[in-house]
């Protein structure tokens, strides 16, 4: 177990650690780094101009950007951010919580609801059941985000709604084929044929047997939820890490976008790991 | 069940013929700007009416489904396939395989891949024709997008790895390649068919995201994605039924996809 | 009849006291957090709005008339051809936390501002040669500045410096304006509160800003911004786009259209000898005759009729008409003539085979335009050139660039085509656009930075920007800006597509609202901003 729980953080750790360095690199090599919108400001004087150049290059050596951002890290200064000059430590602590609340929710929503039809699809297999939800999950998973979230702006409805109703077609997706497709288990067969009823072969025969992947589901489901909170947040103007991280990468703001990096590996990688360890829970005995 | 199959199946089918017909079916081509009547309502010249430039709506969505509904399907093929690949590997392998493969699984899913993105948008030829940028774009999205099933697929082959008719396949002497192409990615078919469904919108509404890059289609070519971006007008601007035909195109076509790839076979 | 003239006094009384009437809270939104409060260092719009609404300046410029007026100053006095100020000061003024206001404050701030390590553009704005800014404090209301040479413009110019207080605990943040910041959410909003100190009144002598506060949501999207304006959660929008304008119109929301902005969008070749383009394409884009021909293929009325909904006017040339004093009135708009077009590039030996046009080496007349992504009407008016340069054989791609990657092609590697972009032009005076129209400068954007001029129209340019900073005399500076508009539409660097209208929202609820075409838009008279209750 502690062996487990050691490589676990280390993962952790060794994740974060390369997840916001190629990040960095990314962003150094991509064009526009040291771009700056004020080089077409016509009232600047040359010099000026030069001083802004200079002040985006002073992080253009990513690898000592990086150890600086490390040592700083530990102390606990996350550094500022260039772009909105203000500490990202403050930013993080103003927007982290807003996403973090939508996230949950969107992720809550979408899998009771996913669930709920890919169960109640496969439990009653009634055609109209089945058609209400392809249909719906068809719907929303063709809707652009940006659409999804002006029109619930347009209805005064909270965003974190529109996010999860982005999310619930990916999970009904998933959910109804691994069902179906362990409900073609022979030994499910045996089971109805003896006469179990359908909760109880759901429960005891169909779910084991797809709930490995459904685990595995719920540990990128924090990935999931985040491509589409990111969207939202950005046309809905939530004040949240996805909006952030737009801005972020719009403004080649490096300490801002590493710091983001950080947050969202964090996350992603703690998800999985959880899901990890569901997994190790549930695993199959060995033949 | 069956009567619905059939009919997704002629979707799909006169879909494939309208992508193929484009050009027979389109009263003008899809960059001709009627300037005199931008923004017209339906009418018999224009079946869909005009858009902010004054082109044909009908045009563009024909031509629009045939960028859109030719790529997306074939990046989201490849992004199943690499899901399957590295995840039956890691799933098949386990040990310090499996661990290498979640690693780079999670590093996939955590790095941010706009720089890249906006990398190869600088490294291409600013010339570059519109229908070579939107092929390079959906080939891009298919070999990012692959991490989260990947996950789901190699926590499916590893269960599978302990069941006992893949026991039975590898004392008959199946391994390597083989036993992963003949018996854990078939047992792995409903996690692999509902990555490629969900690829298929997902896609197509990405790419036309991407044009924020300078990546996705240029104009004057449309995308059924380029398309679906004008919602958001649809929305806060000018409710107009017609403005969404696009959107339901997607939604019947993914549905028949759905329902399709959706086979039942058994039935109590 | 006495009393009628009783009753009628009464009812003026009223009615001036209606609009009279104080208090309230106006509520308008900024596109982006401010990026700082220190007005010295204002670039961004909404740091610009900020020091506006609430920096104390010594002249401020009327809107609507464009004349200089007295602010905290009463009068000034301009010597030695622009090279030295003298000013007379309000006495017995306090900013907002009761610190006294002296000339000292105003000797203390021009040293801040023109500190060769501020690097801002309202201190290199009076930079018109190296050396030191002398102040000479003459008393507690009068000051003396000396620059090292002329200064043109220069009255107008304080009109962007508000004086920061050299002895107040607040800093930047205590204010002399008709308002301070009182709350900030960071990503929310700002609130801004009356100054309790405001030295206005009006001609009533009532205290001014009638307002009590003004509250500042931070909405990118504008889209939504026009929602809550439908709402009524805002009162103002500042700039909107002519598809909203148009919706808001349709849903009898109150906007209006203030006229041609100074704004302009343009097109320009990349003419950068080092620039990794191959040589036939640099021999095309450095060909005047190409560049006008490529102009007069461009039919500029329906950029201005379709991309902006009739909301703009087919550009001349440098400046808008709106900029009345210095628009060189002789210039007529280009016409939109494909023939003469044709007839121009065969005289550069262009030929058009079938629809496709060659130069005379044989190859095919084909460009990208680069533009950056996201701006609606930039992409249209691109993808319509795209179509106006078919009919004369030109192949046009068109490249939308996130900005950072366009700005870095344009500025460093050079290596694009052709750009289209626009230019908000805050400043009227052409003093502000040296940056642009001298060769050595940085903005000399299809031609940055030479160590001498290319062309001998460039070089004719130079010398006519540098003798209108170096001259006292209007109306001579005049003559020399016209010449430099003259040179410019002849030779089209730039390629002037339109300028567009300033569009605004005002909420019925706002009296004495006076829209101007010149920033900021809806609220440039914000001290007699009145809510009607």
């Amino acid at each position: 177990m502690l062996r487990f729980w050691s490589g676990a953080v280390l993962r952790l750790v060794a994740v974060m650690l390369m997840a916001s360095f190629a990040g960095a690199m990314l962003m150094r090599i991509a064009p526009g780094f040291s771009s700056d919108g004020q080089e077409l400001n016509s009232g600047l004087s040359t010099q000026s101009l030069e001083a802004i150049r200079r002040a985006h290059l002073s992080d253009a050596n990513v690898p000592r950007f990086y150890a600086q951002y490390l040592a700083s890290f530990v102390r606990g200064d996350l550094g500022t951010s260039r772009s909105l000059n203000q500490p990202v430590k403050d930013l993080l602590r103003e927007r982290l919580p807003i996403t973090l609340i939508n996230l949950a929710f969107a992720l809550a929503a979408g899998w009771l609801l996913g669930l709920a039809l890919a169960i109640a699809a496969q439990m009653w297999n009634i055609p109209a059941l089945s058609l209400l939800a392809n249909g719906l999950s068809g719907t929303f998973i063709s809707t652009p985000a940006a659409a999804m979230a002006l029109i619930f702006l347009l209805l005064r409805w909270p965003p974190a709604f529109a996010a999860a109703l982005l999310v619930f077609p990916k999970i009904y997706r998933y959910a109804q084929n691994l069902l179906q497709q362990s409900s073609e288990m022979p030994h499910v067969l045996t089971a109805r044929a003896k006469g179990a009823g359908p909760w109880r072969v759901l429960a005891w025969h169909v779910a084991p047997i797809a709930l490995p992947q459904m685990i595995a589901l719920v540990g990128v489901s924090i990935s999931i939820g985040i491509g589409v909170l990111l969207p939202i947040e950005v046309v809905s103007d939530v004040a949240g890490i996805g909006q952030l991280a737009w801005h972020a990468a719009q403004a080649r703001d490096l300490p801002l976008l590493v710091n983001l990096t950080m947050v969202v590996t964090f996350m992603t990688v703690c998800a999985t790991l959880i899901s990890d360890v569901a997994q190790r829970s549930f695993v199959r005995s060995d033949a | 069940m069956k009567a619905v199959r059939v009919v997704a199946i002629a979707v799909l089918a006169l879909t494939a013929l309208t992508i193929l017909g484009a050009h027979y079916l389109a009263p003008a081509g899809y960059e001709q700007q009627f300037r005199e009547t931008p923004q017209a309502s339906p009418s018999i010249h224009h079946l869909l009416g005009t858009d902010d430039l004054g082109r044909d709506r009908w045009s563009r969505l024909l031509y629009g489904m045939r960028v859109s509904l030719v790529l997306a399907p074939l990046a989201a093929l490849f992004t199943t396939v690499l899901a399957g690949v590295v995840g039956g590997i890691a799933g098949y392998f386990g040990g310090w395989t499996e661990r290498g493969c979640k690693l780079l699984i999670d590093l996939f899913l955590s790095v941010p891949w706009l720089f890249l993105l906006i990398t190869v948008r600088a490294v291409l030829p600013l010339n570059v024709s519109p229908e070579a940028s939107v092929t390079v774009t959906f080939a891009l999205l298919g070999l990012l997008g692959w991490a989260a099933s990947a996950r789901v697929i190699c926590a499916g082959a590893k269960d599978l790895m302990k069941s006992e008719f893949v026991w039975m396949a590898r004392a008959s002497g199946f391994s390597g390649f083989k036993l992963i192409r003949l018996h854990l990615l078939p047992n792995l078919r409903g996690s692999l068919l509902a990555q490629f469904w969900i690829s298929i919108p997902v896609f197509i509404i990405a790419e036309a995201n991407l044009g924020a890059l300078g990546l996705g289609v240029a104009e004057p070519l449309p995308s059924l994605g380029s398309l679906l971006r004008e919602l958001q007008d649809a929305v806060m601007l000018r409710p107009e039924p017609w403005r969404l035909l696009p959107l339901a195109v997607l939604i019947v076509v993914i549905s028949s996809f759905q329902v399709l790839l959706n086979k039942q076979e058994v039935r109590t | 009849m006495k009393r009628l003239y009783l009753f009628s006094a009464m009812l003026l009384l009223g009615f001036v006291s209606v609009f009279a009437q104080g208090g309230g809270e106006l509520r308008f939104c900024l596109r982006s957090e401010p990026k700082t409060f220190n007005p010295l260092l204002v670039e961004d719009e909404a740091s610009e709005t900020i020091r506006y609404l609430t920096g104390g300046v010594l002249v401020r410029v009327n809107r609507i008339s464009l004349k200089a007026e007295p602010n905290l100053a009463t009068s000034w006095k301009v010597s030695e051809g622009g090279k030295r100020i003298r000013f007379k000061l309000r006495e017995g003024l306090k900013y907002s936390d009761g610190t006294p206001f002296s000339a000292s404050d105003v000797a203390y701030t021009m040293q801040q501002l023109m500190d060769p390590g501020l690097h801002s553009s309202t201190g290199d704005a009076f930079r018109s040669a190296e050396g030191k800014l002398v102040t000479q404090v003459i008393s507690a209301n009068e000051i003396e500045i000396n620059f090292p040479a002329p200064v043109a413009n220069l009255v107008n110019l304080f009109d962007t410096v508000a004086i920061l207080s050299a002895t107040s605990p607040q800093k930047e943040m205590a204010a002399l304006g008709p308002f301070y910041v009182a709350e900030r959410k960071a990503g929310s909003y700002i609130q801004l509160k009356r100054n309790p100190y405001y030295w206005k009144k009006d001609a009533a002598g009532k205290q001014l800003p009638y307002l009590d506060s003004i509250r500042l949501d931070i909405e990118q999207n504008p889209e939504i911004e026009a929602m809550r304006y439908k709402r009524g959660e805002v009162h103002l929008i500042n700039t909107v786009s002519p598809a909203i304008f148009e919706k808001l119109s349709a849903d009898n929301a109150s906007v209006r259209d203030a006229g041609a902005s100074t704004d302009t969008e343009q097109l320009w070749f990349n003419q950068v000898p080092g620039s990794p383009l191959p040589a036939y394409k640099k021999a095309w884009f450095i060909s005047t005759n190409f560049r006008r021909a490529v102009s007069e293929a461009i039919n500029r009325s329906d950029l201005a009729r379709i991309v902006y909904r009739g909301h703009a006017v087919p550009a001349i040339g440098i400046i808008s008409p709106s900029n009345r004093f210095w628009f060189n009135g002789s210039l007529k708009p280009h016409a939109y003539d494909t023939s003469s077009a044709l007839r121009r590039l065969q005289e550069d030996g262009f030929q058009l085979q079938g629809d496709t046009l060659k130069d005379k080496a044989g190859n095919v007349v084909e460009f990208s335009i680069a533009t950056n992504a996201g701006n609606r009407a930039r992409e249209s008016m691109a993808t319509m050139i795209q179509q106006d340069l078919k009919k004369i054989g030109i192949k046009v791609n068109v490249v939308t660039l996130d900005f950072n990657s366009l700005l870095e092609r344009m500025t460093q590697s050079y290596n694009y085509e052709a750009c289209l972009l626009g230019f908000q032009n805050v400043e009227l005076d052409p003093n502000s656009q040296m940056a642009v129209w001298l060769s050595s400068a940085d903005n000399h954007q299809w031609n940055p930075s030479q160590k001498a001029p290319a062309t001998q129209w460039e070089a004719e340019i130079d010398k006519l920007m540098r003798a209108q900073a170096a001259s006292g005399d209007e109306h001579k500076r005049k003559q020399y800006w016209d010449r430099v508009q003259q040179i410019a539409w002849e030779q089209e660097p730039f390629i002037y597509l339109i300028n567009k209208d300033a569009l605004v929202a005002i909420a019925p609820a706002v009296k004495n609202a006076e829209p101007s075409v010149f920033r900021p838009q809806t609220f440039w008279n914000v001290e007699t901003l009145a809510l009607a209750h």
